[in-house]
């Protein structure tokens, strides 16, 4: 099995598929109102940067975007433009917090997603200055606006990078959700944090999962968290306790309402966590056999993908490929499981 | 807002014109005296500015010493009576009616004049059984790191000077800084009583000492124990810093206990450290399994302030709060030993109402100001691992440079040597050195057994152990001793074999840099084994049990087999054989 330590995003090399057959995985690709922001981050143009941060009415878009554009993958100089933007508009929380997603990007990018005892001295030296010059704007920020909610998840991976306890992050979590409760982007992060690999439990996981969809309302996308934490299970198991973790009859059902409860419910609006939102359930049935229940995910992908859970798999574009094929053949009529 | 900072030396012709009508003063046998009425019993206070950062490590103790001896002859037991040793002064008070005080400063003074001398042992004995109960607190670190061993950091030391302090140099003590120049005397009283006779030695006004800097960059932090986390910083003093302090604590209590319920206390507080400076210092507990996240929303609220996001709620709930201590009854006599220790001290007097004034003053803005100067300058103590990601600089480890000399690698670690050179010494780590110069020598203890322990002004540690490093003869410690100037060396008395350390097995800690007590360390003997080596044993045991088990097994009283057991003698000879060298080889390898 693949190591799976993450952070967010990958080191994919555009995302737009060369060959027609492969998912759009791009975000801003896949997601054509990001676009505008791709073209003022290429363009180096803080103001027009500015007004399409200005125009998303929530911090979880706002955290969603400013990710999306630290994880330009091919545009090495983002963080350029960024800094002068920093230095200009001192008061202003919005610069320095995707100044902050964006040396977390940096860092994390020369951490790798390997496993820790694969990652030089050098490497995590490099890492930790990049998060702390991150954690110093994000220290600074939350200092002036405590109720700044896109700055406050970053501070969630800075906490898990540089270690700083699972109390810590839980406390950035509490505060982040006293101004805004139910931010995936966050609920995301914690739960990677409350994982076995960074010293959680399987247990803490899954009930922190649980505990998210108990209090979110029908539609929300919280039940995403219930395919990751599934998924991160997986991970952790061997190949055959893995692929026998997924089958588990009372996993999938458990898969199934969560899959109910959210993106698949009536009520779920269109938003941007559906594309990571099926993507991860479509993967989690995938590898369980379970390819009927697949079906409607990879129907909703269309041509789209999110690779943030598929990349967990090696060649995960042709499995992904196989995976989809297979799954579409059962709304035709066909027994997948 | 605006405060006067004045030096805090030339200011023997202090300013009391504020007091007038409020205070009395005028001077008894040359000693400025302070009164005021109160009803009742009277209470007064003899001040004399000379406190445990006047001292060095070697005479650490030394005020105290004459602090215990001027109390000796007083048999008052039913009167309110006590001394304190502070860092900048020393308090003789009393509460009692008016002969009862004058009797008890009439004595202290009369012993100050001619100590008791005869009882010098007892008391250096008594101050070290005090020493010894006397727990260290979360925050006895923080001095030392800031200042080193000398001035101010000596608060974090054991007083040394109880160890060698002869009575030539206590009396000497006495003579220069019990004097009547160096004193301030408070009283509650309209007038002073009769009777009073506080005859003393003529001598000066000690100026405070000069703060010394151990820190090069600040902010930093350093590791503390398990459950404390601790800031200070050094404040100049106003009203605005007071009042800081306080809304610094609330808004630790409001942020650690009351919304994230990871302590239990959280607090901070300003203490006057000489005219111009004042010492802030902020602590939260917590428990284990949340101390990390009280460092973090210690980081934060720390943050907050400094960011200048601070309402003006806090700082009048807060003003509110100080201004209600001038609302008091009996307010002169009450105010009575700040003044003296103000006037003690060289800090500027300012009537109540000018005080009340400066704090109706201060504005979020002045708040600000003085949280940015706390920040800057702040020492913080983690129980985590560190604290670089808030951009605090770990406070130096080693020292800048080594010394050269005789080479003497440890006996337990391969990547530790001993330096033991003309100007000084060194221990060589694998970060990097820790060294004490002879000139820069704060204290050098010795033991008859050779060891010797040496602390520079700076804090920085080495202890010299002979059975810890190769070739450290007699002729390395006599060198040693001879370049030692004198001042500065305390003899203690010999160790018990026990207490004499010896190499252990590699894996042993390297020795820790700073902490003044790092613990004599007795190596246990099963530890020092391998675990190889203890299964061993463990599985020829239970191959014995289990041999002599099948005998009895087999035996009844009709077919004795006990001959059996002339079978094993053999096979015992030779585990027991094959396990001596096992023992031999594991002692030598480790």
């Amino acid at each position: 099995m693949s190591s799976i330590t993450t952070s967010e995003g990958s080191d994919r090399h555009g995302g737009r598929p060369a060959d027609p057959s492969e998912p759009v995985t791009d975000p801003f690709d896949a997601l054509p109102e990001l676009a505008p922001l791709r073209t003022a981050a290429q363009a180096g143009d803080w103001a027009a940067t500015e007004a399409f941060f200005g125009g998303l009415d929530s911090v979880g878009k706002v955290s969603f975007a400013a990710a999306a554009l630290a994880d330009l993958a091919d545009l090495a100089g983002t963080e350029g433009y960024l800094e002068k933007a920093a230095e200009t508009l001192l008061g202003d929380p919005l610069p320095r917090t995707l100044l902050a997603e964006r040396y977390i990007r940096i860092g994390w990018k020369i951490r790798s997603g390997a496993r820790a005892e694969y990652v030089s001295r050098d490497q995590f030296d490099q890492f930790h200055a990049w998060l702390r010059k991150a954690e110093h704007l994000l220290i600074e920020v939350c200092a002036e606006q405590p109720a700044y909610g896109p700055a406050w998840i970053p501070r969630l991976l800075t906490a898990r990078g540089l270690e700083l306890g699972q109390s810590e992050a839980r406390r950035r979590y509490d505060r982040l959700s006293a101004h805004h409760p139910h931010q995936l982007r966050a609920q995301s992060q914690l739960l990677q944090q409350l994982s076995p690999k960074w010293s959680g439990s399987f247990e803490a996981m899954h009930d922190f999962a649980q505990e998210c969809v108990s209090a979110a309302s029908d539609g929300s996308p919280a039940g995403i968290l219930i395919a990751e934490a599934h998924i991160e299970h997986w991970g952790q198991l061997s190949d055959v306790a893995g692929t026998e973790y997924l089958r588990n009859v009372s996993v999938r059902n458990e898969l199934r309402h969560a899959a109910e409860v959210s993106v698949l419910h009536t009520d779920s609006r269109p938003d941007w966590h559906r594309l990571a939102g099926h993507s991860t359930f479509a993967l989690a049935f995938s590898l369980g056999g379970h390819l009927k229940d697949a079906a409607p995910h990879f129907a909703a992908l269309g041509n789209t993908a999110s690779e943030s859970q598929w990349r967990y798999l090696g060649d995960w574009k042709g499995r992904y490929a196989t995976y989809r094929t297979a799954a579409l053949a059962t709304l035709r009529g066909g027994d997948g499981r | 807002m605006t405060t006067t900072h004045e030096a805090s030396t030339g200011r023997r012709t202090a300013d009391l014109s504020a007091l007038d009508g409020l205070i009395s003063h005028t001077t008894v046998q040359g000693i400025p005296a302070l009164h005021a009425p109160h009803p009742g019993d009277i209470t007064a206070g003899l001040f004399f500015r000379v406190g445990r950062a006047d001292e060095t490590l070697a005479t650490s103790g030394v005020t105290h010493l004459v602090e215990h001896l001027a109390l000796h002859r007083l048999s008052l037991s039913d009167v309110h009576h006590n001394g304190a040793t502070a860092n900048t002064y020393t308090l003789f008070h009393v509460t009692g009616d008016e002969s009862e005080v004058v009797a008890y400063l009439n004595g202290v003074c009369a012993a100050l004049r001619d100590l008791p001398l005869d009882r010098l042992e007892t008391e250096k004995e008594i101050l070290r059984t005090e020493a010894a109960s006397r727990a260290h607190g979360p925050n006895h670190q923080m001095a030392l790191w800031r200042y080193g061993a000398q001035g101010f950091g000596l608060a974090g030391y054991d007083e040394l000077g109880t160890r060698r302090l002869t009575a030539d140099q206590v009396r000497h003590w006495a003579e220069t800084r019990f004097t009547r120049d160096n004193a301030v005397l408070w009283i509650t009283s309209d007038r002073l009583p009769d009777g009073l006779d506080l005859t003393l030695p003529t001598g000066s006004r000690n100026p405070t000492p000069t703060a010394t800097d151990a820190l090069p960059v600040t902010p930093a932090y350093i590791r503390g124990g398990d459950g404390h986390v601790v800031f200070d910083a050094v404040l100049r003093r106003s009203s605005a810093a007071s009042v800081f302090a306080d809304v610094l604590g609330r808004a630790l209590f409001q942020d650690l206990r009351q919304e994230g319920g990871y302590s239990y206390t959280a607090d901070a507080d300003y203490t006057p450290r000489d005219a111009d400076f004042a010492t802030l210092r902020a602590y939260a507990d917590a428990l284990p399994e949340k101390q990390d996240a009280v460092v973090g929303g210690f980081v934060d609220t720390l943050a907050r302030l400094r960011a200048g996001r601070i309402e003006q709620a806090e700082l009048d709930s807060v003003r509110g709060k100080l201004l209600k201590r001038y609302d008091t009854p009996d307010l002169s006599a009450a105010l009575l030993p700040s003044y003296a220790l103000n006037l003690l001290l060289g800090h500027e007097i300012l009537s109540p109402e000018q005080h009340k004034a400066e704090l109706r003053a201060v504005t979020v803005a002045d708040l600000h100001e003085v949280a940015r100067e706390a920040w800057d300058g702040g020492l913080l103590q983690v129980p985590t691992r560190g604290a670089d990601w808030a951009g605090f600089t770990p406070a130096p480890n080693y020292s800048p440079s080594a010394v050269t000399g005789t080479r003497h690698p440890s006996l337990e670690s391969d990547d530790v040597t001993l330096v033991i050179g003309a100007d000084g010494v060194s221990l060589l780590l694998p970060g990097g050195p820790v060294t004490v110069r002879y000139d820069a020598c704060a204290a050098m203890t010795t033991r008859p057994d050779g060891a010797r322990d040496l602390t520079g002004l700076d804090g920085f540690r080495v202890a010299v152990e002979p059975t810890m490093f190769r070739d450290v003869g007699a002729e390395r410690i006599a060198a040693l001793d001879a370049a030692v100037p004198a001042a500065v060396v305390v003899p203690l008395p010999a160790r018990a074999p026990e207490r004499i350390p010896h190499p252990r097995v590699p894996e042993a800690p390297v020795p820790q840099a700073r902490p003044a007590d790092a613990g004599d360390t007795a190596p246990s003997g099963l530890r020092s084994l391998p675990v190889w080596f203890l299964l061993l044993v463990a599985l020829e045991v239970v191959f014995a049990l289990g041999f002599l088990f099948a005998v009895v097994q087999a035996t009844d009283p009709a077919h004795p087999v006990w001959h059996w057991l002339a079978r094993a003698v053999v096979p015992a000879a030779l585990a027991s054989y094959f396990t001596f060298r096992a023992y031999q080889y594991a002692r030598e390898h480790g």
